[in-house]
């Protein structure tokens, strides 16, 4: 059983409490989505006070629309939807206002970490997370490669390698057809392979 | 084998590695990677890739994000605060109070229908359960009695095998022309040893008979012609029982009659009972319908035209054969002013 359906037990009871103006089962709500939102949010817009902002946003947007939830997803996809349109429409205006570069990243890449992702991705025995994880450098080189995809791809690998979702899930929260998610997740882990390969 | 070959080969190993392929697409591609090398180390690529993304450290919403949205919301009117204790309690009391009046009200309803319950049983039951009605009734001294009477000292048990026992006592406006008519009456039906003398001067007038049925009968029918001017007609029947007696008020000749006619002692019982309740019932009634709705399943009734009081006159019989035996009766009738 993946995370995201294990927490859905109770979320029809908290909907709603929540409509009928339960301020603690609003807070409760929010603790327990919280940090999975911003989670996902900070690994699409890579800014931790955006995110900060944007999760913010998705809440306030989450509350004020829960009548609308006819439940016909889970409230877990639902929120997350809302989190993800956010920080997509947030993404595209910050790409026309000029907001958003990693030019000056580029340039902080030292020699000794030339080819770090290649021997990775070609490593026969797979990559331990632990050793990735405290690997703050690596990381880097990750999020990286990550911001150089597109925000549409960047946002369906996050929510499957990071978030856990499933291809349905996915396709409620970007609202797109199953098939398109196979073919998008497909073109941007091999674009994600190739920018990774290609980081010097 | 390469990509190019397969255009869609990246899709189903990405599909391979999440786990979302069928069991023929999963048999395929372990084929594939099993028989191509270059598939297998794509396929090898794509699953390090995946790794490296997903072994991103986790990192959680700041500690005031909490605050920050409810203050968002707050502000936006969206959290409404907790329901107040006493506005509460306000509010629940209200429903208590209102279930309380619906229970009031329900206890109310059923109250009335026990009451009507009890009215349409007393006028439509059977037989068998009037003569309860008639062991438990306690009337008021001012209403028609159905009681077995009790303290009267002339009340003396007849055994079951006795003939009719009982006393007539009427009162009338008209007591001297009443007594005048019932010792004419006597004389003309009882034979002289059969009947005591009256007593006149004394405010009630007693005349003690002990006569056979025929011609007691011949005398309740001269009687019945004088029965407009009796205010008050009521029979105590003598029981089996020590100081017992079955009331019957606003008794009437023919149901005299009828209870004497009856050969057995116990139907004589019953069926004054059946007169006792019967009447009872009509005079607590005001259409007095009762009378007819119950006439078809009660002992046949004795038609009497009115009578006509014919003083001077020699008395008029009507009913000669309806007690035609001579078993003896004993019957002590009371004439008292009203």
């Amino acid at each position: 059983m993946t995370k995201a359906a294990s927490i859905s037990i109770n979320d029809a009871v908290l909907v709603q409490q929540c409509r009928q103006g339960d301020s603690t089962a609003t807070e409760r709500l929010i603790l327990k989505y919280q940090n999975r939102i911003y989670n996902a949010i900070l690994r699409i817009c890579a800014n931790p006070d955006d995110a900060a902002e944007l999760t913010q946003d998705t809440f306030v947007k989450v509350i004020e629309n829960i009548d609308k939830f006819e439940g016909r997803s889970s409230f877990y996809t639902w929120a997350f939807r809302i989190g993800v349109n956010l920080t997509l429409n947030y993404c595209q205006r910050s790409v026309k206002l000029g907001l958003k570069s990693l030019d000056a990243e580029d340039n902080e890449d030292s020699s000794k970490d030339k080819g770090v992702l290649k021997a990775f991705l070609t490593d026969d025995s797979s990559p331990d997370p632990a050793v990735v994880a405290q690997n703050k450098e690596l990381c880097r080189l990750v999020v990286k490669a990550l911001m150089k995809l597109d925000d549409a791809q960047r946002a369906v690998i996050v929510l499957r390698d990071i978030e856990g979702m499933s291809y349905t899930q996915i396709a409620e929260v970007l609202d797109i057809e199953l098939g398109t998610v196979r073919s998008r997740l497909s073109r941007a882990r091999t674009n994600l392979r190739q920018i990774m390969e290609a980081i010097p | 084998m390469s990509q190019n070959e397969f255009p869609d080969i990246d899709e189903l190993l990405n599909g391979f590695i999440d786990g979302e392929l069928d069991q023929r697409q999963q048999t395929e591609v372990q084929r594939l990677i099993k028989h191509d090398k270059h598939i297998a180390e794509r396929l090898q690529e794509l699953r390090n890739c995946r790794r490296l993304v997903s072994s991103l450290p986790y990192t959680e919403a700041p500690q005031e994000l909490l605050g920050d949205i409810k203050a968002s919301l707050e502000e936006r009117k969206l959290l409404v605060q907790p329901v107040p204790v006493r506005q509460y309690r306000r509010e629940h009391e209200g429903a208590r109070h209102l279930l309380f009046r619906k229970l009031t009200t329900a206890a109310a309803m059923i109250g009335l229908v026990a009451v009507l319950a009890v009215v349409i049983y007393t006028i439509v039951a059977p037989q068998a359960s009037i003569d309860k009605l008639v062991a438990v009734f306690q009337p008021k001294e001012s209403e028609p009695a159905v009681v077995i009477a009790a303290a009267d000292t002339t009340v003396k048990p007849v055994s079951a095998g006795m003939e009719f026992s009982g006393r007539l006592e009427l009162k009338t406006g008209t007591s001297s022309e009443v007594v005048a008519f019932i010792n004419k009456a006597i004389e003309s039906n009882i034979p002289a040893d059969q009947r005591s003398t009256a007593v006149p001067g004394r405010p009630r007038e007693s005349f003690a008979l002990t006569c056979s049925r025929q011609n007691l009968g011949l005398l309740l029918a001269d009687l019945d012609t004088i029965w407009d001017r009796i205010d008050s007609a009521t029979l105590f029947v003598d029981t089996d029982q020590p100081k017992g007696q079955i009331v019957i008020d606003a008794v009437a000749p023919e149901q005299i009659i009828e209870i004497a006619k009856q050969d057995d002692f116990q139907t004589q019982q019953k069926s004054a009972k059946y007169f006792a309740a019967l009447n009872n019932i009509e005079q607590t009634l005001p259409g007095k319908e009762v009378l007819t709705a119950v006439d078809e399943k009660g002992p046949q009734l004795i038609t009497i035209p009115k009578p006509v009081l014919t003083s001077g006159e020699e008395t008029i019989k009507k009913l000669p054969t309806q007690l035609e035996d001579s078993r003896i009766v004993h019957l002590t009738i009371t004439v008292a002013e009203r």
